[in-house]
Formats: C-alpha cells, sequence, structure tokens
C-alpha cells in the first residue's frame, strides 16, 4: 500500500513498520484467518483495517486514540502471517507500534492499576508466586475484589504447585549428544514448574546436558508484545549475558518466550547490542524443535492413550513450529494424536490478553475448550503455559477434567512408565 | 452526515453498529483496488434481512446513496465507498440457513464466505463448485452482484450457473423473490439479470446455491515450459483434442518468482511459463483420459512435466496459482490487476503484445491467466512514491483493454467493470446499448443510490482519490455536521 | 395460421417491427401455446443460417430462425454439442424458439441449460434499432447480463435476431441405461440417489409411469461399461442397456400424444412425488420427470382437467408453462408478480410494441 508515513521521525523502529505497510496489498485475505474479525465481523479489528489504521495514525492523519481500542484487540497471534500472499511481517508492525503508542495511549485508572501489577509481579517469580498466594486466598474467603482483578484471579489455579528450584547443570545420560541452555520461564515456574522438570527430564534422557543460568530472568516477551520497550529492552538485555556461548542452543518450552526472543533484534533495533541480540536470535530454539532435530530416543512403553495437539500461536504462527512437536507426541508407541477442529485459531491467551481484553478471550477460550472436548482426547498437549492456563480455566468451566499437559510432560510421562511397566 | 440520518438509523439498528468515527471511516474507504479511496459518512453493520431492508427503504426515502459490502475484495473498486453515502456491510448476514442433499442446494445469507458454502456441503459428499482465488474470504453476495468467475469456471461456469433462487431488497425498497430452488425457471431469468449486476439494483438477502457432487477423481498436472508460446500451443492441443479439463491455468516467470516467494510454491527451474490442467469426473473416465492429457502434454516438450501424486500436490499447486495476485506485492509496492478475454487462440499473440507494450513503457507485467477461456489477469506492476508512476501503469492498462476490444474479446472475463474500467464500456458497447442498461438501472434504481458511480462511464478521472474534505469545504462553502 | 410477415434480412426486420403498433414474433411454431395473439405476427424463418462458428473457441454465432438441426448438424460435423439437449428438433424448433421459451432437454441436467450456455445476443427493439448485448468469447462480465434474462421471456422484450453460444466437446461415447422400478417413490429415490453420485450422469429421466429410471452415462468409451457395471453393484439393481434412439424420440415428445396439451413445470426435486400423486392423478394426465427431477413435463387431453390442474398446480406452489394446448392462456399455477417487472418491460420497451407476459 502506498504510504506517506515519515519514517526518519519514527525512530529506529520506523523502517519496519513503514517497509510492512508497504508489503500490504489490502487483498483481505487475512481476515479469513483472524480471530478478533471471526468474533467481531467488523474492518477496524482486522489484519487488514489494523495496518490502515496504523499506517493512517503514522501518518500523522488520525489520533492515536481513535487507533487504540482497535490496536488493543489485536491478539498478536500472528495468525495473518501465514494467511497472507504478500508475505506482510505483521509482527514488525504490531509490536513497534504498540512500542510508539506507548505514550499516546491513554488509559483508565483501574487499567493502568493492573498493568502495573501485572508488570510488577509476573516477570518475577517470587512476586508473582506471592501475588497468586494472595490472589488464591481472595478467591477462596471470597472476598469482593474490583472488576478489572477478576480475570487475573480467574487464572489462578485452585491449587499452586509447591515452589521449585532447578541446578544449573544437568548432566545428560549415556554418550552426550549436545548441551545447551534452558529458558526456565518466569509465571510458568509459580504456575506449572513441572514443565521445567519434565523438559530438564527429558532432555537428560537424550543425552543432553542442560544448563540454567541463575543470571536469566523474564524474557521479556510480554513487555514487548503490550509495548513495554523499555522493560522489554531491559530483559532482553539481561538475557544477552545470561546465557553462555558454548552451548549448542538455548531452548524455551515456553512459545511465547521464544518467539520473543527471536525478536530480540528488533527489540534492541538502533541500540549497539542489535548485532548480538541477532546472533542470540538465530541460537533459540524451541525444545520441541530441537529434540525433533537431534532425533528423539523414541519412550518404549506402549501407551494407549488419545491426545489432542493444540497449536500455541506463538510456536506455529510465530516460529512455523507444527509438525515437530507433533511429530515428538506421535513417536510414543499406541499414542493416537488428534487434530482439534479450528485449531488454526487462538484460545485467547495471548500473553495477558485474556487480563486485558476479558470478553474476547472468553469467548474464543470457550470455542477452543468446546472443540477439545469434541475431540474426545484424554489430554490436551500445547507448548505453552499461557495456553494451557487458558485452556485448563476454560474446560473447567465446562465441567471437563480433561487435563491440560505440556508436551514434554506427556513425553516425559511415557519415559517413567518404562521404569513401571 | 446529516444528524436526522443517523437518528433515523438508530431507529433501525443499535447505535454501535452505526459506524462514524473516523478509525472507522478510514478502514472501510477501500476495498481491494488500492488506488481508490473514498471516506464513506457512515458504515451501517445490519445482522439480519430485516434490518437490510430497512436500511435499503430508508436510503430510498432520504435518497442517501449506499454501497453493499461483503469483505472488501473486490478488484475493479466495486465496493468503493461514495462521499456522502453509507456502507452497508453485510458480513455479519453470514448464516447458512440450510444445505439440503436431496436436492443438492444450499440456502445462505449474503455474507456467507465462499470457501465455508463448500466446508458445509462436504459431509454430503457434495461443494460449491465457483472458486476466484479470494474465496478464503470473498462472499456469496459479492460473488453475485460480479458474477465472480475463478480457475474452474471452464467446465463450471461462473457465479450466476449456480444461483438457482435469489430474493433481494431492491433499490426501490421492493423485496422480490425470483427462483423457487428448481434448476429450471419460467419467465425472464431474473437471477440470471441480477447475477453481475455491480450492485446497481439492490441487495441479496437470501441466495438459493447450486451444489455439485465432490468429483470422483482429479488428475492435475503441472508443466513447466521454456516459453509462453509453447505453454500456448499446449493448451491448443489439449482443447483441440476434445478434451474438457477443469481448469487449465498459466502462469508466466515474474508470476512464478512471487508464488514461490508467497507460499514457498515448487516449480520445474529455469521455466518461464508453467501450465496447470487439472482433469475430473468419474475415476474411470479420468484414468482414460489422463493417458490422452499426458500424451498430449508430452508432445508439447515441456522442460518437466509434474502430476500430482495425491491430495497435498494438488492442494500445494492451486495454492500458488491462487495467491499470486497479491503475492506480487513481494515484488513491487504496488500494482494494478487487470482481466481482459481475448479469443482463446490469439492469447499467444496478446501475450507478445503486452510485453511488447510493457517495455516500451518500461514497466514490468507479471501474467497470470485463465488459458482455456483466453481470460487474462496481466498485473501491471508500479511503484506509486515515483511521481507519474500510476498514471503510466493506468495508461498501459487502457492501451491492454483496448487491444482486447480489438482482438474480438471482452474488457473484463470475471472482475467487473466496478470503478475501474467504467471509461472502457463504450469500447465495448453502442450508445444506443449504453441508453438501454442505464433505462434498465433506473428501472430498479430511479434514485440513482445503489452502488452509485459504478460502472457506467463518469465524467472524472479514474485516478483520482476521493479522500479527505470535498472541494466546496476545503473553500470553506460547504461543512459537514 | 401462417405469420402475415417472414422478413428475410435485418432492414425487412425492422420494417416489420415499426409497421404494426403491436407484434409478436415466432419461429416454427411448435410450441403454438406460446406465440402470443395479439398484434400482427412476424415469422423468423427466414433469418436463418450460422453466420459465425469457431470450433476452437467453442463458439458459434447463428441467426434466430436457424432450425435446431442445422446447429446441431454443424457442431456434430466437428465433435461438439450443445449440451442440453435442445427440444423439438426434428419438428424443426429454431435456436431463437428455444432461447425465447427457455426450454432444455435432459441434458441441462450435468452441464446446465440453455441459460448457461448463452454468450451474447442481437435483438431488434421496439423502435427498430439493433442491439447486441453479452458478447462472442465465453467469459465476459461487460455489462449487465441481458443475454441471460432473454431466456424464457417469450419475445417480450425485443425480436431475437442472432444469438452465440458457448459449446463442449461431444463426449466420445454415450451408454444409456434403463433402471426398472416398482413406483414413483422408489423411481424419484433412484434418481436422487444416482444425481448425488459419483459417475457424473450425463441424463436423468423418469418416463411416464415411472416404472423406470433413465440413466445416461457420457465419456470415454472404455469407461463407461466400467462405470455401469460399477453402478449396478453399489446400488444392487439390474439394470438394462437402451437404444440411443430414445433420446431423439424424447427430444420431439413422442410419448405426449397428438392433440395433448404439452406443458413445462419447473419442480424442486422434493415435490416430485407429491406432484406425480396429485397432478399424475388426474384423467388423462402423464408426467415425465426430467433433468433429475426438475422438470415435470405434463400432457393430458381431456380439456375438463384444467381447473383441477389449476388448483393442484397452485397449491404445490407450482408454476406451469404451456408448449402445447389452450387452457386460455399461456401459463397455469401459482404466480408471483413484482412492481419492478413493469418498470423492467417499460426500460425494455416503452412503446409497448411487443406482448406482455400477463397471467
Amino acid at each position: 500500500m502506498l504510504h506517506q508515513i515519515q519514517t526518519d521521525k519514527l525512530g529506529p523502529m520506523g523502517s519496519a513498520m513503514s517497509e510492512a505497510v508497504s508489503t500490504c496489498v489490502h487483498c483481505g485475505f487475512c481476515l479469513a484467518a483472524c480471530p478478533t474479525y471471526r468474533e467481531l465481523g467488523q474492518e477496524m479489528d482486522s489484519p487488514r483495517g489494523r495496518i490502515v489504521l496504523m499506517k493512517e495514525v503514522l501518518e500523522g492523519k488520525l489520533p492515536w486514540e481513535e487507533a487504540q481500542p482497535h490496536v488493543d484487540r489485536c491478539l498478536g497471534c500472528l495468525s495473518c502471517e501465514p494467511a497472507c500472499p504478500s508475505g506482510v511481517p505483521y509482527r514488525d508492525l504490531i509490536s513497534p507500534f504498540r512500542a510508539v503508542a506507548q505514550k499516546h495511549f491513554k488509559r483508565p485508572f483501574a487499567d493502568r492499576l493492573r498493568r502495573l501489577l501485572t508488570r510488577v509481579t509476573l516477570p518475577y517469580p517470587r512476586r508473582f508466586r506471592a501475588a497468586m498466594q494472595a490472589g488464591g486466598w481472595i478467591k477462596k474467603i471470597g472476598l469482593w475484589s474490583p472488576r478489572m482483578l477478576r480475570p487475573m484471579l480467574d487464572l489462578i489455579p485452585a491449587n499452586l504447585p509447591a515452589a521449585q528450584t532447578w541446578p544449573e547443570f544437568t548432566e545428560g545420560s549415556g554418550p552426550r549428544r549436545a548441551r545447551v541452555g534452558l529458558l526456565l520461564g518466569c509465571a510458568q515456574q509459580v504456575l506449572d514448574p513441572d514443565i521445567n522438570t519434565a523438559t530438564i527430564e527429558v532432555l537428560r534422557r537424550n543425552g543432553v546436558d542442560v544448563v540454567a543460568p541463575r543470571t536469566q530472568g523474564c524474557c521479556g516477551g510480554l513487555a514487548w508484545h503490550t509495548g513495554d520497550l523499555a522493560a522489554a529492552r531491559k530483559f532482553a538485555r539481561q538475557q544477552l549475558d545470561a546465557f553462555p556461548a558454548d552451548v549448542d542452543a538455548i531452548l524455551s518450552n515456553a512459545a511465547g518466550c521464544g518467539s520473543a526472543m527471536h525478536e530480540y533484534a528488533l527489540v534492541l533495533r538502533g541500540t549497539p547490542l542489535e548485532d548480538k541480540a541477532r546472533c542470540f536470535g538465530k541460537r533459540v530454539k524451541d525444545v520441541s524443535s530441537f529434540l525433533h532435530e537431534l532425533g528423539l530416543v523414541p519412550p518404549k512403553c506402549s501407551w494407549p492413550i488419545r491426545v489432542a495437539y493444540h497449536d500455541a500461536c506463538h510456536l506455529a504462527n510465530a516460529q512455523g513450529v507444527r509438525d515437530e512437536p507433533r511429530s515428538l507426541l506421535r513417536s510414543i508407541p499406541g499414542l493416537e494424536l488428534q487434530e482439534i477442529s479450528g485449531g488454526e485459531f487462538c484460545c485467547g491467551s495471548a500473553g495477558s490478553y485474556n487480563l486485558d481484553e476479558p470478553q474476547v478471550a472468553q469467548s474464543l477460550g470457550a470455542s477452543k475448550a468446546r472443540a477439545i472436548i469434541d475431540t474426545r482426547a484424554e489430554i490436551v498437549a500445547s507448548g505453552n503455559i499461557g495456553c494451557l492456563a487458558q485452556i485448563r480455566m476454560h474446560l473447567e468451566q465446562q465441567g471437563s477434567a480433561v487435563p491440560a499437559r505440556h508436551s514434554m510432560q506427556v513425553l516425559r510421562d511415557a519415559y517413567r512408565r518404562e521404569s513401571t511397566g | 452526515m446529516a444528524s436526522v440520518v443517523l437518528q433515523r438509523l438508530s431507529t433501525l439498528i443499535p447505535a454501535e453498529r452505526i459506524l462514524t468515527r473516523p478509525a472507522e471511516l478510514a478502514s472501510y474507504e477501500s476495498d481491494g483496488l488500492t488506488a481508490f479511496r473514498a471516506r464513506p459518512d457512515a458504515i451501517v453493520v445490519p445482522e439480519t434481512q430485516e434490518e437490510t431492508i430497512d436500511i435499503v427503504r430508508l436510503c430510498h426515502e432520504l435518497g442517501i446513496p449506499f454501497v453493499a459490502r461483503g469483505s472488501g475484495t473486490s478488484l475493479s473498486g466495486g465496493s468503493l465507498p461514495v462521499a456522502n453515502g453509507i456502507v452497508i456491510a453485510l458480513n455479519r448476514l453470514n448464516r447458512i440457513l440450510h444445505i439440503d442433499p436431496t436436492t443438492r442446494t444450499a440456502v445462505v445469507e449474503p455474507g456467507v464466505i465462499n470457501t465455508h458454502v463448500t466446508q458445509a456441503a462436504s459431509p454430503f459428499g457434495l461443494h460449491y463448485a465457483p472458486d476466484p482465488s479470494s474465496q478464503s474470504i470473498c462472499t456469496i453476495g459479492g460473488n453475485i452482484a460480479f458474477n465472480s468467475g475463478g480457475a474452474h469456471c471452464l467446465k463450471h461456469g461462473m457465479t450466476a450457473n449456480h444461483v438457482l433462487a435469489i430474493k433481494a431488497v431492491l433499490a426501490t425498497g421492493e423485496v422480490v423473490e425470483w427462483g423457487t430452488g428448481s434448476r429450471e425457471f419460467i419467465g425472464p431469468d431474473w437471477c440470471g439479470l441480477f447475477s453481475g449486476h455491480e450492485g446497481l439494483f439492490g441487495i441479496a438477502l437470501q441466495i438459493t446455491l447450486q451444489l455439485l457432487p465432490k468429483p470422483d477423481r482429479f488428475h492435475t498436472v503441472l508443466a513447466g515450459y521454456q516459453s509462453l508460446e509453447q505453454a500456448g500451443d499446449a493448451v491448443a492441443a489439449i482443447i483441440a483434442s476434445g478434451l474438457l479439463p477443469g481448469a487449465i491455468e498459466i502462469m508466466d516467470a515474474l508470476a512464478l518468482e512471487a508464488a514461490k516467494a508467497a507460499v514457498h510454491a515448487d516449480y520445474p527451474p529455469g521455466c518461464e511459463a508453467v501450465l496447470i490442467v487439472e482433469l475430473e469426473g468419474p475415476r474411470e473416465a479420468v484414468e482414460v483420459e489422463r493417458t490422452q492429457l499426458e500424451a498430449i502434454l508430452s508432445a508439447s516438450r515441456p522442460v518437466e512435466m509434474r502430476p500430482a501424486r495425491d491430495s497435498a500436490e494438488r492442494l500445494a499447486i492451486w495454492k500458488g496459482r491462487k495467491s499470486a495476485f497479491s503475492a506480487v506485492g513481494r515484488l513491487s509496492p504496488d500494482f494494478i490487476v487487470q482481466d481482459g478475454v481475448v479469443p482463446r487462440r490469439r492469447l499467444g499473440e496478446a501475450l507478445r503484445k503486452i510485453a511488447r507494450m510493457a517495455s516500451e513503457s518500461g514497466i514490468r507485467v507479471a501474467n497470470v491467466f485463465h488459458a482455456g477461456d483466453g481470460n487474462l489477469h496481466p498485473l501491471i506492476l508500479f511503484d506509486g512514491r515515483v511521481p507519474g508512476a500510476l498514471e503510466r501503469a493506468e495508461q498501459l492498462a487502457g492501451r491492454i483493454l483496448k487491444m482486447c476490444v480489438e482482438m474480438g474479446g471482452s474488457i473484463t472475463g470475471e472482475h467487473g467493470i466496478g470503478m475501474e474500467k467504467r471509461e472502457f464500456l463504450p469500447d465495448m458497447f453502442s450508445p444506443a446499448e449504453i441508453r438501454l442498461m442505464e433505462r434498465i438501472h433506473a428501472a430498479f434504481d430511479p434514485k440513482k443510490i445503489s452502488n452509485p458511480g459504478k460502472m457506467f462511464p463518469a465524467g472524472t478521472a479514474p485516478s483520482l482519490q476521493l479522500h479527505g474534505l470535498h472541494p466546496l469545504e476545503k473553500a470553506g462553502l460547504a461543512s459537514r455536521e | 395460421m401462417s405469420p402475415t410477415l417472414t422478413p428475410s434480412s435485418v432492414t425487412e426486420l425492422r420494417d416489420a417491427i415499426l409497421a404494426s403498433a403491436r407484434v409478436s414474433i415466432e419461429g416454427a411454431r411448435t410450441k403454438p401455446a406460446l406465440i402470443a395473439s395479439a398484434g400482427s405476427s412476424i415469422g423468423l424463418r427466414q433469418l436463418s443460417g450460422i453466420t459465425e462458428y469457431d470450433p476452437e473457441e467453442f463458439t458459434f454465432t447463428a441467426l434466430a430462425g436457424t432450425p435446431l438441426r442445422e446447429v446441431i448438424a454443424a457442431l456434430d460435423s466437428r465433435n461438439q454439442r450443445l449440451p442440453f439437449d435442445p427440444m423439438l428438433v426434428e419438428s424443426g424448433g429454431t435456436l431463437g424458439g428455444a432461447f425465447a421459451s427457455g426450454l432444455s432437454g435432459p441434458g441441462r441436467h450435468r452441464h446446465g441449460g440453455i441459460r448457461d450456455f448463452i454468450l451474447g445476443i442481437r435483438f431488434m427493439d421496439g423502435e427498430g434499432r439493433l442491439l447486441r448485448l453479452g458478447g462472442k468469447v465465453v467469459k465476459n462480465a461487460a455489462g449487465f447480463d441481458v443475454p441471460k434474462f432473454f431466456v424464457g421471456s417469450l419475445g417480450c422484450f425485443g425480436a431475437l435476431v442472432d444469438l452465440t453460444f458457448k459449446v463442449f466437446p461431444r463426449p466420445p461415447a454415450q451408454l444409456t441405461l434403463r433402471f426398472p422400478t416398482q413406483h414413483v417413490e422408489e423411481s424419484v429415490e433412484l434418481i436422487t440417489r444416482l444425481a448425488s453420485s459419483r459417475w457424473d450422469c450425463d441424463a436423468l429421466e423418469i418416463p411416464t409411469g415411472a416404472r423406470h429410471v433413465l440413466a445416461r452415462l457420457a465419456g470415454p468409451n472404455r469407461a463407461l461399461n466400467l462405470m455401469a457395471s460399477d453402478m449396478g453393484r453399489a446400488l444392487k439393481r439390474e439394470f438394462t442397456v437402451e437404444d440411443p434412439s430414445i433420446w431423439a424420440a424424447m427430444a420431439e415428445f413422442a410419448w405426449s400424444p397428438p392433440g395433448h396439451a404439452l406443458a413445462k413445470v419447473p419442480l424442486v426435486p422434493t415435490s416430485a412425488v407429491e406432484c406425480a400423486k396429485v397432478i399424475g392423478s388426474l384423467p388423462t394426465m402423464q408426467v415425465h420427470f426430467s433433468a433429475a427431477c426438475n422438470v415435470a413435463f405434463l400432457s393430458w387431453a381431456d380439456p375438463t382437467i384444467h381447473a383441477a390442474l389449476q388448483t393442484s398446480l397452485a397449491q404445490l406452489g407450482l408454476e406451469a408453462m404451456m408448449l402445447r394446448g389452450d387452457p386460455g392462456g399461456w401459463c397455469m399455477g401459482r404466480r408471483r408478480v413484482t412492481q419492478i417487472e413493469a418498470a423492467v418491460k417499460h426500460a425494455f420497451d416503452p412503446l409497448n410494441r411487443f406482448p406482455t407476459l400477463s397471467r
């Protein structure tokens, strides 16, 4: 599309945004893939519409607050990218735009408070745990809570798992096949620490040494995807230094984190660390990709179980990882893998979206849960903590007891059957 | 927009479905033809047929121009809004009301997406045949208004050939029901006349579509050639043999480059043209025909011939072809998609002429076309940031269209006239014929409120961007509330 | 009654039209019920001949008065056909007459009817202007689809001068299968099953009496016998191979005795059984279901059943177009009237030179 964006006035992110706008030919193919267009049925809440709005704002033709509700409603799921024949890199527009927009978008006090709460707790496991416990008490006692906190409270599991830590170094069993760094995540450590335990176990069983540096922190994904550039950069810088050079890859077991780390070059564009960030990004892999490439040692024991696989948007759309987790799960003898109808549509978790846009998130989550129930699977597996939390909540809401498990947990459980079976 | 109009509209639909904010107006300014933009006064989003009828009747009463819009994918500016008018967005009238496997029909609302009809029919072993390349998002209402085609209309015809009944609200406010759901009818073919009316008669509210049994078997072959000429000769040989393939498509080198980049399509290296031929029918017949086809293709000396070995390979071939238009967005910031028709045997000549005209004007043109029926889609690539580039591209487009008419073809095979080709209508029809069409139009739309300014030639030049303040407003002589 | 005038050129046609305040057009009078009674009649039989035929382009143009048999013979010589099986060919029907009455035969089931193959027309309007709408190429989206609109318009908007059609290659072979059935329900069920089947039948008919179903297959010779055997196996039915000459007889409505009335009734297939029971039970009535029960052709002798027929048709929500016979109008049954039809008629024919489709 033709545009009149004054790229140089927009700082280092300017050219990424205007190039994305240029690539768009306004053909509309993205509307078919966009969950918010499906939900809301209006052009402003479609990728094509959002590109027009962001373009008009950057051209100075449209006030920031006019575009705000529609930009806020974007899930960042990137379903539009594979649907786009022109190859618009929508991710290079939405996150930079949100960063540039942060000082222009106005929010009501309650929203700002909620965002502040999220910002100061979520990336810090100890604080987050404390907040979860406090929230859990509020839920149990049935204390009144302000409306803006409810979506957060809904996501708190009934029983918070016990806190866990992991060794900085775990040696692979048998001949060493590789050595990797592992991102432990932040919210994941609190909500479901067993995912990390399972990941390390699976890697260990496959002869992989796992380095989990203590100096790592939050990957900054949430900050980056919600426009908090300063925080995103801070976390990215910390991460760049945390992992040693002598690992074959830096692994993530949370789709949102893996995809964020791939974007560090954009996060740090225009800073002296941009090149280092680019190199770092190239070393990041999702654990399922890595294991698939390495060649998974298949579990030996048969496990005749029906598993539905849910594609996390930040794994499938953002990283193009679809076949690898499926292939890993299929290597479990006897396992029947089930596709979920409407699988290409986001579950509504989208980072902290389910906190910021609860209505759309509720509708998407409910649809996803229904589709999962329809598969009659005994387990639903995915590669992202956000999705798992959202899916768990919605399955529960619909009275289903189907457990939502990380692919690594399923693999680890399959391995365990070898000793018990 | 006059507040009395807004007030009347708000008695028909809730305020949240009357869009008047700047961000809302900006989003609906354009469709698939971005050279044209116009800001409407409002967009109204009905959710029922009754609301739609009420809105149209109000427009008739107050003389408000309206433009119906499905997904806004028209390549001829068919859903370009009218300044000082409204857009009626039909995308929420998206219910598939009934699929009847006994009569092989589907009753749908206009906002239903083309592929969703086939998806709903699929469990019954049926499908909806018309397949425009935008079918993943374009709507049935839009397909009917422009009589959309697609790659498979060689054998199966266009949208009009699959419409059995229409309930519509005309621009006069009259609600009519034509057809019964039978494949036959008595009296003039009203559904046929309404198909391709380019939005000038009214809005379809409920449509009965014909469904066909899914073809038993496909045999799809992709063949690469060293020249467009050779590909064209292969097509002539196929036609002469008496075979009736479901589709025959050709893509040239530039289009192949775009498709490769877009969907990682895999084409034989070093080809100037790729031919796609698809046979369909009962397996026993396809078995015989495929041997025939392969003999014909081999004799045409392709660089490489690749029959699809399974459904996945077949879909990949089509994905490459169907992404071609938008995919050229990767080769060039802007482009014009054309839609001319020439007699099939003059395709080679037409392509040579286009290549010559293109190189004379220093403009790149990619070619994708329905080789089986002579329908060309030259994609004229340009960079709108370069001064004069749009005008030069449009001039080339005009020369190509005139060439099509001179060769005894048409200025549009399936995209319709819309906004884009109004000035060429007199090249196809005499003044008396255009006057007849104007009288027919006036019968349906005496107040000229239904998609006004489309199809018939007007005084304004095609590249005028109707956007921002009206000249009268700029001069301070008029203002809006 | 012979037509008053039979112009042999476009100029003569113009003179003939302008000579009277009201005119009506006719072809070979094979569908006498559709010839309007008011006004001077103009016969187009002398406006005859194929003016262009381009087999490579799959198109031909012929003057409106050209006999169908001539068109079919020309196409056949180049291994092409009009897939919809024009009717009343040997009886001498004209191309213009088939078009203006919208009459298609059994073949319309597979690829569509006459309306799906018209590309362009030239016609003369009530003021003597010769107008061309549509085009001459197989794909054309320019302008309103007036050619389709004229299908079935019975000469009410203008006098057809020439027509351009799309054609298809003639399939290498045909095979007609006859499946015996016990009653109409079974026949209709079999038709429904075949119509959604994989065998892509060329034609599906239930001849009068509804004691058997005819299924015509078309395609490569080698394939047809295999398909037929597979059909018998899958349907668990016996069948016999029918002589292809039945189609020529069917095209002439040979099953309807001379002097009997004949009408075409568009049908939604789910109404076929009711139609057979309610209408088929009227005295002397014969019903032939064509195009996979999308059309019922009715034939009857006794004029006193007209009232009962009218009532039954209206009750079933059906409309009938007369081809032969005179129940006091060219159509029977239910009729929807709209305001737009008068306005559009006026747009084409402001002087009201041509007949009006009144009910």
